[in-house]
C-alpha cells in the first residue's frame, strides 16, 4: 500500500472526481480533498450542456472534437447521469442560414452527426420555437446532472481505493526544498487542522487555480471568466436549442428536469468566489432568450445565477474567444516549483479528457507506466459514493 | 465519522408537535393520536367506574347524580368529539390506505370533520336537553 | 434593487453545543435564499457549511428547513420573507454533519436497495404536448443510448425530513425510497423483478409503517408524490394477497 505513490489533488469539481478516477484505476494512491460539496464550484453552477461540440465547430475546431469524441465515451461510460434530449441550432434570419452551410462543413470535419430537418418537423417538436426560422440541423447535444456527474466518478475512485474528503480546505502547502511535498488543510466537520503528505499534488481547482497556484509562487494563466445563466420557473423545450451562428451572449436554451437555462454571456472577473451580476447581462440574455423562443417573454424567472469558468487566457484575444480547449501544467518543467502540476481550462464535458491528460503528465512525472482505462470502464452508481 | 445524532434523540417525538410545519394532513395525524390516548384513557376509567356496579345501587346511585351534573356532561361532549374525529379520520386512513380516495385525502378530511362537527352539535344538544 | 436579509442560522458541528448565528446580507432582490447563505459565507464566515451543487433544483444537495418548513434553498425567492427573519435549520430525522450538512449515507443505501435507475426513457408526451422522437441520427454512436428523460425525483431528503413516522424510527425505508420503488415497478414488466420489488415494499420497515400524514407529498419540491406512491403499492400489495389466497 504505502509502496504506491500518493497524489494529492485539490478540489473534486468535474476535473479533480474524473482525475481521481483516472488515477485510481492506474493504481494509483489518490486523496481527494475539497473544500465544500461536491461540484460546489464551477460545475455546481452549470448550463448542465453535454455538448454536441456543435458550438464550437467553426471558430474553434479542436474543442469541437474534443467535445464529440468525450460526449460519445460518457454515454457509454455514465448513462444514468446524463438526460439526452439531442441539440437544436437554428437559424433565426437570412444570415443565420448563410452560416448553417459552413457549420454543416464544420460538423462534418470534427466528426459531429449533425442532420439538417424540416422546419415543420422542428416546429413540431419544438411548439414554443420561433415560427420564422429559416433552417434547424440536429445534433448530439444532452444534459448532465452536475453533481451525479462528479459522484459517479469519485463512487468509482473511491471503490478503486481513493480517499475523498469534503470540506477539507487547503490552507497552506508544505515544501521540502522547492519542492511541493504536502498541503495543511482545515477539516471544517472536526475545526482541525492537519498536514498531509503527498508524492505529488494535482491542482484540479479550475478557476481558483490562479490562487493555489500563488500558494506555490507559480504561475498559470488562467482567467476566470464569468458567464451568467437564467433558470426558468418552467421547462420549455424538449432539445437544447442553439442558435446557428458564432457563439454568442443568450444564444442557448437548455432544458434539464423541470427547468430551462438561458445562457450565457462572457466577461473577465477578478475573484471566482461571490461573483456581481450585472443587470445588463440578464437583460442582453434574456432579449437574445426571446428571440429564440418568443414564450420566453411570459417565463417567470426562477434564478440568476453566476459562475466563473477555468478558461486558459491567450493574449490580445477577447474573452468570449478563448479556446475552450485544456492544458496540463508542470511547473517543475517551466521553471517553477516541482511536485505540483495544474490542469484547467475545458468544460465539464471534456472532464475524463483532461483527467486522461493530466493523468498522463501525473505518470510521467512519478515514472509510473500506467495506461489509461477510463474511455471503457463503466462508472459504478453515484450512490456508491456514501458506502 | 463524528456526527450529531439528533435522529436518534429519545425525545425526537416531541418534533411531531413544532406546529411551524403542521399542514392538513399532519393536523389529522396529531389529532389521531391524540384523540387515541384519551379514548385508551376513558377505556381504563370507565373499567373501574363499571367495579362499582358490583358494589350495588349503595355506592352507585350518588355516582350517576354527579355524572349528570353540567361539568360531566360537558366532559361527555369532549368524548364525543374524540370519537368522532378518531372514528371518522380512521374511516378516511383506512380507505386511503388501501388506495381508495387518495387523490381525495384533503376533501375527505374535511367532509368528515364537517360531518363531525354536525354530529357533535346535535350530539351536545341531545346531551343537555335529553 | 437589493434587499436587506437577515439569516439566523443553527451552526452545529459535532464537537460544539448547537447555537444559532444571525448574518446580515445583501442581496438582488431576484435572489434565492441560497445566494444569501452563500453571501454569508464569502463575506461572514468561510467555515459556514452548506451543501449545493447545481442553483437549479437539479441535484437535490442543498435542501434544508426555511422558517420550519423543508425547502430547496436554491430555489426559495428570498422576496417571499420579506421582514421576516429567515431561520434555515438542516433537515430533520438525519444525522447532521456540520451546520446545515447531513449525512445522507443510509439514505443512498435505502434508495439503492431498489436499483432505482435516476432515468427513464422518453414519455410520450410533455405537458401535454407530444414529443417526435422516433426519428433518431443515423450515428451509430449517438444511438447507443434512446432518449431520456431525468425521474422527478432529485433524492434531496426532504420528504424524510417532513415523515413523522421517519421521526419516531430512523430505520423505515421513508418515502423517497418507497416512491423509488413504485417508480421501478412501473418501469419493469419482468415478473421477477416486480414480485422483488413488492417483497420489498412489503417489508417490516416499508408501506405498512406509514401512518398517512401526507407530509411527505405536500413537502416534495418536485411533484414526486411518495404518500401517493405508497398508498398504491399497498394496493398492489393487498390484491396480489387476495389472489394468492384464493389461488389456494
Amino acid at each position: 500500500m504505502s509502496s504506491k505513490p500518493h497524489v494529492l489533488i485539490i478540489g473534486a469539481g468535474s476535473t479533480g472526481s474524473a482525475t481521481a478516477h483516472d488515477l485510481a484505476l492506474r493504481g494509483l494512491r489518490v486523496t481527494v480533498i475539497e473544500r465544500g460539496e461536491i461540484a460546489s464550484g464551477t460545475t455546481g453552477r452549470n448550463h448542465c450542456l453535454l455538448h454536441s461540440g456543435g458550438r464550437y465547430c467553426v471558430n474553434d475546431q479542436e474543442g469541437a472534437i474534443e467535445c464529440i469524441q468525450e460526449n460519445l465515451i460518457l454515454r457509454r461510460i455514465m448513462p444514468h447521469a446524463l438526460e439526452l434530449n439531442d441539440g437544436l441550432f437554428v437559424a433565426l434570419d437570412d444570415e443565420d442560414y448563410a452560416f448553417q452551410e459552413k457549420f454543416l462543413a464544420g460538423c462534418q470535419e470534427c466528426h459531429i452527426p449533425a442532420r439538417e430537418i424540416p422546419v415543420e418537423q422542428a416546429l413540431r417538436i419544438e411548439p414554443f420555437l420561433n415560427p420564422n426560422i429559416k433552417g434547424a440541423v440536429q445534433v448530439p447535444d444532452g444534459v448532465f446532472e452536475p453533481w451525479r456527474f462528479c459522484t459517479s466518478f469519485l463512487a468509482t475512485a473511491k471503490k478503486n481505493g481513493a480517499t475523498i474528503r469534503n470540506f477539507t480546505e487547503v490552507s497552506d502547502l508544505v515544501f521540502q526544498g522547492n519542492s511541493v511535498a504536502g498541503v495543511r488543510v482545515f477539516d471544517h466537520r472536526t475545526g482541525k487542522t492537519e498536514t498531509l503528505g503527498a508524492d505529488l499534488v494535482v491542482n484540479a481547482t479550475g478557476a481558483w487555480a490562479g490562487m493555489l497556484a500563488a500558494m506555490a509562487n507559480v504561475d498559470v494563466p488562467v482567467a476566470p471568466t464569468a458567464g451568467v445563466m437564467v433558470t426558468l420557473g418552467k421547462r420549455f423545450n424538449n432539445m437544447v436549442i442553439n442558435r446557428m451562428h458564432r457563439p454568442h451572449d443568450g444564444d442557448i436554451v437548455v432544458p434539464i428536469r423541470n427547468t430551462s437555462i438561458i445562457g450565457t454571456t462572457s466577461w473577465r472577473v477578478t475573484s471566482p468566489d461571490a461573483i456581481e451580476i450585472p443587470q445588463d447581462q440578464i437583460d442582453t440574455m434574456m432579449c437574445a432568450g426571446e428571440l429564440l423562443m418568443p414564450i420566453l417573454r411570459q417565463a417567470r424567472q426562477r434564478g440568476v445565477m453566476a459562475v466563473a469558468r477555468p478558461l486558459i487566457a491567450s493574449a490580445n484575444i477577447d474573452a468570449r474567444d478563448f479556446s475552450r480547449t485544456f492544458e496540463a501544467f508542470n511547473h517543475r518543467k517551466q521553471g517553477g516549483a516541482a511536485g505540483i502540476i495544474t490542469i484547467s481550462g475545458g468544460k465539464t464535458t471534456t472532464a475524463r479528457g483532461m483527467a486522461e491528460k493530466v493523468s498522463d503528465v501525473v505518470c510521467a512525472e512519478l515514472g509510473i507506466n500506467a495506461e489509461c482505462k477510463t474511455k471503457t470502464t463503466p462508472l459504478v452508481s453515484y450512490r456508491d459514493f456514501y458506502n | 465519522m463524528n456526527l450529531y445524532r439528533p435522529e436518534l434523540s429519545r425525545f425526537r417525538f416531541l418534533r411531531w408537535f413544532d406546529f411551524r410545519t403542521w399542514r392538513l394532513g399532519m393536523l389529522a395525524y396529531i389529532l389521531n393520536r391524540v384523540t387515541a390516548l384519551g379514548l385508551v384513557l376513558y377505556l381504563y376509567i370507565h373499567l373501574v367506574v363499571l367495579t362499582m356496579l358490583a358494589a350495588g345501587p349503595k355506592s352507585w346511585d350518588p355516582f350517576v347524580a354527579i355524572v349528570r351534573s353540567p361539568f360531566f356532561l360537558a366532559l361527555d361532549v369532549i368524548l364525543l368529539a374524540g370519537l368522532l374525529i378518531h372514528g371518522l379520520n380512521g374511516l378516511r386512513v383506512a380507505l386511503t390506505g388501501f388506495g381508495c380516495g387518495v387523490r381525495a385525502q384533503k376533501p375527505l378530511f374535511v367532509a368528515l370533520m364537517l360531518f363531525a362537527a354536525i354530529a357533535l352539535l346535535i350530539g351536545a344538544i341531545k346531551i343537555f336537553t335529553g | 434593487m437589493s434587499l436587506n436579509v437577515t439569516l439566523k442560522i443553527l451552526r452545529s458541528r459535532p464537537h460544539q453545543a448547537q447555537r444559532y448565528e444571525t448574518f446580515n446580507v445583501n442581496v438582488p432582490d431576484a435572489a434565492n435564499v441560497l445566494d444569501a447563505i452563500e453571501q454569508a459565507w464569502a463575506q461572514h464566515d468561510r467555515d459556514l457549511m452548506f451543501r449545493h451543487a447545481c442553483h437549479h433544483a437539479s441535484c437535490g444537495t442543498c435542501a434544508v428547513r426555511i422558517n420550519g418548513a423543508e425547502k430547496l434553498p436554491c430555489i426559495a425567492p428570498v422576496r417571499e420573507y420579506i421582514g421576516l427573519e429567515i431561520k434555515i435549520e438542516p433537515l430533520k430525522n438525519f444525522p447532521i454533519v456540520g451546520d446545515l450538512v447531513v449525512d445522507v449515507a443510509s439514505f443512498f443505501q435505502k434508495q439503492e436497495a431498489s436499483d432505482f435507475t435516476i432515468t427513464r426513457p422518453t414519455e410520450n408526451e410533455l405537458d401535454g404536448r407530444p414529443i417526435a422522437h422516433t426519428d433518431g441520427l443515423d450515428s451509430e454512436s449517438a444511438a447507443i443510448v434512446p432518449f431520456n428523460r431525468f425521474e422527478n425525483c432529485i433524492e434531496c431528503g426532504i420528504c424524510l425530513s417532513a415523515c413523522p413516522t421517519m421521526a419516531a424510527d430512523h430505520k423505515f425505508f421513508g418515502p423517497a425510497a418507497l416512491a423509488a420503488v413504485k417508480r421501478q415497478l412501473d418501469k419493469t414488466t419482468d415478473a421477477n423483478e416486480r414480485a422483488k420489488l413488492l417483497q420489498l415494499a412489503d417489508d417490516e420497515q416499508g408501506v405498512w409503517r406509514c401512518h398517512s400524514a401526507w407530509e411527505c407529498t405536500e413537502a416534495c419540491p418536485q411533484n414526486v408524490f411518495p404518500a401517493e406512491s405508497i398508498m398504491a403499492l399497498r394496493q398492489e400489495i393487498t390484491a396480489q394477497r387476495f389472489k394468492n389466497f384464493f389461488r389456494r
